[in-house]
């Protein structure tokens, strides 16, 4: 296997893996939704569904222009496991945001799978600003939903 | 799910997010045939995420209006359908498209689209949606900043 042919197939691989965790994470997100009893944490969640969907969608689009196919998937006891948690009327809103930012201790926690990969694109600049977008995407999911815990903590708070 | 106070109140958070969401889908359009005549393949790559996420927010904007009652009317305005006719021409270079885009933006960014998701406050689930919408456009600005920075310094 040459240089390129062993980078290339990094870089599909890496797509894939990352495809199928925003699509399992669309997934998840909108079983939440269906749940979900605060009304301004059901707007975001919306927001942020469609964003993973959207990022999903980008890298399945990129892959097959690579010549591959979206094969990954998340393990099924891992996938099942998320959805029934934050697809669960019994577990609060609140406890469920404390779950997934405790994954999270900074913003940019999310996204550094993503940053870290970056300067490894240089021989392929369109999937390199594709991920740079998706990394701030993935950013601003964890510092909206953070703003939003800290809000719902703070005394006197009226988050509908 | 909370909806606006009055009668009132949701008709002008239906006329915002049919005003937004017209916006979006004009954008939408206009950046895809940008891209299609796009020869820098990074400028390419943040414009697909941008007008996927552009679309995506039409979608969110109208389905949020119709669940409030009401209909996607809305057509971009002229100075819009201006705008959006310069990003979609070909013969226009992608540092010229870059630099108006930008020069419409006020220095802050998210400005117009936080003054939105203000005056939606009074319906927590529009205002959080336009709230996250925000981010979104605010990281686009960024990064079309980013990309005029480099093709200034680049000269291309």
């Amino acid at each position: 296997m040459s240089r390129s042919e062993s980078g290339r197939e990094w870089v599909i691989r890496f797509l894939d893996d990352l495809c199928a965790a925003e699509t399992a994470s669309a997934e998840v997100l909108g079983a939440w939704i269906a749940v979900c009893t605060l009304d301004g944490l059901r707007g975001g969640l919306r927001v942020i569904a469609e964003r993973e969907a959207t990022h999903a969608e980008l890298l399945a689009e990129r892959l097959r222009e690579m010549g591959s196919t979206p094969g990954a998937a998340l393990a099924e006891p891992v996938r099942a496991a998320a959805l029934e948690r934050f697809g669960s009327a019994q577990l609060s809103d609140e406890q469920k945001l404390g779950l997934l930012l405790a994954r999270y201790p900074e913003d940019a926690s999310a996204a550094r799978p993503i940053t870290d990969v970056l300067a490894s694109l240089d021989h392929d600049l369109e999937t390199r600003e594709i991920l740079r977008l998706v990394a701030e995407g993935e950013a601003a999911t964890v510092a909206w939903l953070r703003a939003y815990h800290a809000g719902l903590a703070r005394p006197g708070a009226s988050r509908a | 799910m909370l909806r606006p106070r009055s009668g009132a109140e949701r008709t002008r958070v239906i006329g915002l997010l049919d005003a937004f969401q017209a916006a979006e889908r004009a954008g939408v359009e206009a950046v895809g045939r940008w891209i299609v005549t796009c020869d820098d393949p990074r400028l390419r790559g943040g414009l697909r995420v941008i007008r996927a996420r552009d679309r995506r927010h039409a979608a969110l904007a109208e389905a949020r209006l119709r669940s409030l009652g009401g209909v996607p009317l809305a057509e971009p305005g002229r100075e819009l359908a201006a705008l959006c006719g310069v990003v979609a021409d070909p013969g226009v270079s992608d540092r010229s498209k870059l630099a108006l885009l930008l020069g419409r933006l006020p220095a802050r960014e998210g400005t117009a689209l936080d003054e939105l998701a203000r005056e939606a406050e009074g319906d927590a689930e529009t205002h959080a949606l336009l709230e996250t919408i925000t981010d979104d456009e605010r990281a686009s600005v960024r990064w079309l900043r980013h990309m005029h920075e480099a093709l200034e310094r680049e000269g291309t």
